[in-house]
C-alpha cells in the first residue's frame, strides 16, 4: 500500500537525526524548491513557445495553466509553508529594508531586497497568467477564458500581456545576476540551497509545512487550474449544420 | 477645336483620378474586412483539424484565404493610412510605411504559405493541414510582431 506518511518522511524537515552538528539548516523545504524549478521551467518554456508562436501557441495556453497552478501552490504554500517560506517571515517591510541597507538586518532565507523582488516576480507573472487567460493573438489563439471579455478587452489585456512579458524578462535577468553578485562579491551562495535545501550555517531548521498543508495547496492549485482553464464554461454552440444543408454558396 | 481638346483632356485626367482615388477611410475598411474575413477561414480549418475533419470545409476556408492574400492587399496601404479609422481605428504600425524590405519579407512568406495551405487542403490529410496551418498562422504571427500596434 502507498503510505503518504512514509514518503513526506522521506523529505521532512522536522527529521532532527539528519540535521548534523548545528553547521547546516534546512532552508527551503521541497516543496518549496520544486516550485521554484518547475517555474523555471514553465517560464522558460512559456517564452519560447509564445515567440515561436504557430502550433505551439496551444502548448503555449497549457504552460500558462500550469503556472497558474504553480503560483497559486505559492501564493497557498506562503501561508501554510515551513519557516523561510512564509510571506510573513521575509516581507520586506521598510523597517526591514531600511536595516539591510544599513548592514543591520540579520535573518536567513530572502533578504528583505531579494524579498521585493520575489514579491515583484511572483505579483507580475500572476497578472501574466491572467491576462494571458482573456488574451487573444488575433489568429488563431484565444485564452480559455477569452469568451468571457468583450473583444476590446481582450485586445488590451493583449498588449498589457506583451508588456509584462518584457518587465519579466528584465526581472528575471536581475534576479540571476542578483545570484551572481552575491556569490562573487558576498560570498553567499544561493543557488545550492535552493537546489538541496540545506545551507551552511548556525540558524535554526525550518518548521511547519505539513503533508496536510501540501495536500491542501495541491487541492487550491488543482481548483484553480480548472477554474482558469474554462472547462466548466457553457459548451460552445453547436457546430454548423452538416454539409448537406449548408447552402452551394 | 483646341478648347475641345483641352476638355477631352480634362475629362480623362478626372475620371482617371476618380477610379485611382480610394478614400483612406474605405481602403483601411477593406484592409479590415480582409484581416476578419480571414480569421473566420482560420478559426474554420483550426476547428476541422480539432474536431471532424471536413474536407470541402478546410478547401473552401483555404481557397478563400488564398485568394484574398493574392488579392494584392498592399495596394490598401495608402500613404496617410498609418492613422485613421476603418471598421475600427487601424492599428498599423508607422514603420509599416517606411519599413518597406521587412513589409516586402512578411508579405511574401505570407502569400507563400497562404498557397501552400490551399494545396495542402486539397490533397485532404488533416495532419498535413494542422501542420501548415501552423505555419502560415506564424507569417501572420512574423508580421503582427512587427507591424501591428499592441495597445490600442
Amino acid at each position: 500500500m502507498f503510505d503518504g506518511r512514509l514518503l513526506w518522511r522521506l523529505f521532512s524537515f522536522k527529521d532532527k537525526k539528519i540535521i548534523m552538528s548545528g553547521k547546516k539548516f534546512r532552508l527551503w523545504d521541497l516543496p518549496t524548491r520544486l516550485f521554484h524549478w518547475l517555474l523555471v521551467m514553465t517560464v522558460l518554456a512559456a517564452v519560447v513557445s509564445g515567440q515561436l508562436g504557430g502550433n505551439l501557441m496551444d502548448w503555449h495556453g497549457r504552460i500558462g495553466l500550469l503556472m497558474l497552478g504553480l503560483l497559486v501552490f505559492r501564493l497557498v504554500w506562503g501561508v501554510l509553508g515551513s519557516t523561510y517560506a512564509r510571506f510573513l517571515h521575509f516581507f520586506p517591510t521598510p523597517s526591514r529594508i531600511r536595516a539591510y541597507l544599513s548592514g543591520e538586518w540579520q535573518g536567513e532565507g530572502h533578504n528583505p531586497l531579494g524579498a521585493l523582488s520575489v514579491f515583484a516576480l511572483l505579483g507580475l507573472l500572476t497578472a501574466q497568467v491572467v491576462t494571458g487567460l482573456f488574451a487573444n493573438d488575433d489568429i488563431t489563439f484565444v485564452g480559455p477564458l477569452f469568451e468571457l471579455v468583450n473583444k476590446a478587452l481582450s485586445n488590451r489585456l493583449t498588449s498589457l500581456h506583451q508588456l509584462i512579458s518584457n518587465v519579466l524578462i528584465g526581472l528575471v535577468v536581475l534576479h540571476i545576476a542578483a545570484i551572481g553578485f552575491y556569490g562573487h562579491f558576498k560570498k553567499q551562495k544561493l543557488l545550492k540551497p535552493m537546489i538541496t535545501g540545506w545551507k551552511e550555517g548556525d540558524a535554526v531548521s525550518a518548521s511547519g509545512g505539513s503533508f496536510v498543508a501540501l495536500i491542501v495547496a495541491l487541492l487550491i492549485a488543482g481548483a484553480a487550474i480548472y477554474g482558469a482553464s474554462g472547462a466548466w464554461l457553457p459548451e460552445p454552440p453547436p457546430p454548423p449544420p452538416p454539409a448537406a444543408e449548408t447552402p452551394s454558396w | 477645336m483646341k478648347s475641345k481638346l483641352l476638355l477631352a483632356l480634362l475629362a480623362v485626367t478626372l475620371t482617371g483620378t476618380a477610379t485611382a482615388q480610394v478614400k483612406p477611410e474605405d481602403a483601411i475598411k477593406w484592409r479590415q474586412s480582409g484581416y476578419a474575413f480571414m480569421a473566420w477561414n482560420m478559426a474554420r480549418i483550426k476547428m476541422n483539424v480539432e474536431g471532424t475533419y471536413n474536407k470541402e470545409e478546410v478547401v473552401k476556408a483555404a481557397n478563400a484565404i488564398q485568394a484574398i492574400a493574392n488579392s494584392g492587399m498592399g495596394s490598401l496601404y495608402l500613404p496617410g493610412t498609418d492613422k485613421g479609422t476603418g471598421w475600427e481605428k487601424t492599428r498599423v504600425k508607422r514603420e509599416f510605411f517606411s519599413n518597406k524590405e521587412g513589409v516586402g519579407k512578411v508579405a511574401v512568406a505570407f502569400v507563400k504559405e497562404a498557397n501552400e495551405m490551399a494545396k495542402v487542403a486539397a490533397a485532404g490529410d488533416a495532419a498535413a493541414t494542422k501542420e501548415q496551418l501552423g505555419k502560415l498562422s506564424g507569417t501572420c504571427k512574423a508580421c503582427h510582431d512587427d507591424f501591428k500596434i499592441k495597445d490600442n
